[in-house]
């Protein structure tokens, strides 16, 4: 490709917009290190203070372990229907497939307050009672055609003749997808699983519809934030920003690795770009 | 006498459509136990999905699949007694050779040590011993498709199918593989079902071929048989290099070509049109006045090796005659030659006359 010529027109624009982008976060963080509660320059020194308050809060203790707990169910779950969406969309001959994985992603187009308000009225109209539970189950609305978008795009790229190999060999469907498909989709399966965590971790507007008494990170920096405005909303938004950073990272070595695809796992950002251009939906070439 | 004994594969009257696409039309085939038998067609003849049908993957619209005797036209592919050779190299790439050669006796339930055993032999059949840890990136393109031919003939399956195994390879490591592939064949006494497009192939590696034409068979036999006495015009130009020229077969067995009179084969047509065939290895050409009275123009020469290959021009005739020459003078471009070629050695075959 050719080298297009640097501008300082260019430079400046791009600086701009990184500096636009990550100026904020890095004045969250920076100032849950605070030593005095004030919120803005000038910043008067280091401390862990408000992490100490954050850790010794009960409340927050509690509203991170649902957090957690929700999150796991949610990236477990996923990761198990998700599979078996995306294994039964790739594999599917049926005229039906494609509009069918549209069905599928058409939540991503879906506005939050919409998926809240609806899975709300759903609840209320079945009688169940608001919990953690019906968090989860909106979690699940809200992250799987992230997760299918991804691992159908891996499915999608997978060898059929490797599939083919594998039932000529001897070995029944279980058998073929457990020796010879799971091995080489797994770590885009995980990658998309911990993108799902991620997702469902620092979710608000859905959660905010459908959890009743409970309460999980996002909703604990809300409702603190209604009470008091002190560096520890920094500390809180600090730590979710490190898991969440965590997660994203997890999921994207091992769904992006470069040159995976030597080791014989789907991979690499021709993926990404797949999925991208909708390749999910296009189905196996 | 003795009865025959079952045919290995027996195919009949298969037919496979794809939508409105007829893909097999009414494909009846044998082939013996031991035997390597070729099917050989241009793409999109159907002998691909054929392969893939005794293999399991299609199931076919019409028709039976029988196994030694056993029908399994409904039997999934991983119950059926045969194994494949794919195009591509479909190694599997999370495995290394080993425990590629191996996944078959493992689905198996086939005991560590007789594992061990079996691989060994195998890749010791395709000389890659030493090899077992490699990977797939670690391996050539003929490297690969011999460990995919351990893979498959480790289970010791009734029928190795191969589908144009040999596509994707250099020509020269295409040549060593055919060599390879004859003696494995020879060694193990296994039945082949191989499918290619390319005749040379067909005609070097088999014992019989069957060539495929739009989904039908158009002549089986053994490969100087099919080389030798194709039996259509089609059979006549896939199978070698033939020049097909449509002529009138004259009584006393002569045929007229662009107004002369040549001399023909007194088994074949006694009167009326006709195709006659002519391998370019049966033309000769000599200079003018040497007595046939065919004449015609050199417009191409090109040299191979072994001899010239020309592009003959005829009067009255629409595509030039190609002749290949292994010794005698050669030809310069423009030179007007005679053309004569040993009736014996070129069939007629039967012409409805409103055909060109």
């Amino acid at each position: 490709m050719e080298r297009t010529q640097r501008s300082p027109f260019t430079a400046t624009v791009t600086a701009l917009s990184l500096l636009f982008l990550f100026v904020p976060i890095a004045v969250v963080v920076l100032f849950s290190f605070h030593s005095t509660g004030g919120l803005s320059f000038p910043f008067r020194g280091f401390s862990l203070r408000w992490y100490e308050e954050v850790f010794s809060s009960p409340e927050f203790r509690e509203a991170s372990v649902n957090s957690l707990i929700v999150a796991t169910a949610t990236a477990v779950v996923t990761l198990l229907l998700g599979t078996l969406a995306a294994y039964g969309l790739s594999h599917s001959r049926s005229r039906l497939r494609a509009p069918l994985a549209l069905l599928f992603f058409l939540p991503l187009t879906l506005p939050g307050l919409f998926i809240g308000l609806s899975l709300l009225v759903l609840f209320t109209e079945v009688q169940i009672d608001a919990s953690l539970a019906t968090v989860t189950i909106a979690h699940l609305v809200y992250v799987f055609p992230y997760f299918l978008l991804v691992s159908l795009a891996a499915l999608n790229r997978l060898d059929v003749a490797l599939e083919e190999a594998g039932a000529d060999l001897g070995a029944n469907s279980w058998l073929v997808f457990r020796k010879v498909t799971l091995p080489q989709v797994w770590p885009v399966l995980v990658g998309a699983s911990s993108l799902a965590f991620a997702l469902s971790f620092d979710e608000f507007i859905i959660t905010f519809f459908v959890i009743g008494a409970d309460s999980t990170l996002p909703m604990f920096i809300w409702s603190t934030l209604r009470r008091t405005v002190n560096p520890s909303i920094n500390a809180i938004s600090s730590l979710l920003l490190l898991v969440t950073l965590l997660l994203f990272v997890i999921s994207f070595v091992l769904t992006f690795r470069r040159g995976r695809k030597r080791r014989g796992v789907i991979g690499g950002e021709e993926l990404m770009e797949q999925a991208l251009a909708g390749d999910a939906i296009g189905g196996r070439t | 006498m003795r009865p025959e004994p079952l045919p290995r594969v027996r195919l009949e009257e298969v037919t496979h459509r794809f939508g409105d696409v007829t893909a097999l039309d009414g494909v009846s085939l044998d082939v013996r136990e031991g035997e390597f038998v070729t099917l050989l067609g241009p793409s999109g003849c159907g002998k691909t999905t054929l392969l893939r049908i005794v293999a399991g993957f299609e199931r076919p619209t019409e028709g039976r699949v029988i196994l030694g005797g056993e029908d399994v036209t409904r039997t999934p592919a991983h119950r059926r007694p045969v194994n494949m050779v794919f195009q591509r190299p479909t190694l599997f790439p999370h495995l290394d050779v080993f425990e590629n050669v191996a996944f078959g006796l493992r689905i198996a339930g086939v005991s560590t040590e007789e594992v061990r055993a079996r691989v060994g032999d195998a890749l010791r059949l395709i000389r890659l011993e030493g090899y077992e840890g490699r990977r797939n990136y670690e391996l050539s393109g003929g490297q690969m498709q011999r460990v995919a031919l351990a893979r498959a003939m480790v289970n010791r399956p009734k029928v190795l199918l191969l589908d144009e195994p040999l596509s994707a390879l250099d020509l020269k490591i295409r040549l060593e593989m055919e060599a390879e592939l004859r003696r494995v064949h020879r060694e193990t006494g296994a039945t082949f079902v191989y499918v290619t497009h390319d005749q040379r192939e067909a005609l070097a590696l088999s014992d019989r071929i069957v060539v495929f034409n739009e989904g039908r068979v158009e002549q089986v036999g053994e490969p100087d048989r099919v080389y030798r006495n194709p039996a259509s015009p089609f059979v006549a130009r896939f199978v070698g290099d033939s020049n097909v020229i449509a002529v009138e077969v004259t009584p006393g067995d002569t045929v007229r070509i662009a107004g002369r009179a040549m001399p023909a084969a007194s088994d074949g047509i006694a009167e009326g049109a006709a195709w006659l065939v002519l391998r370019p290895d049966v033309v000769r050409l000599s200079a003018p006045g040497s007595g046939t009275g065919l004449r015609g123009v050199v417009r191409d020469v090109s040299f191979r090796g072994t001899g010239h290959t020309y592009r003959v021009e005829v009067g009255g005739l629409p595509d030039p005659i190609k002749a290949e020459m292994h010794e005698g003078g050669t030809f310069e471009l423009e030179d007007e030659v005679e053309l004569g070629w040993d009736p014996a050695a070129s069939p007629l075959l039967p012409r409805t006359p409103d055909e060109p």
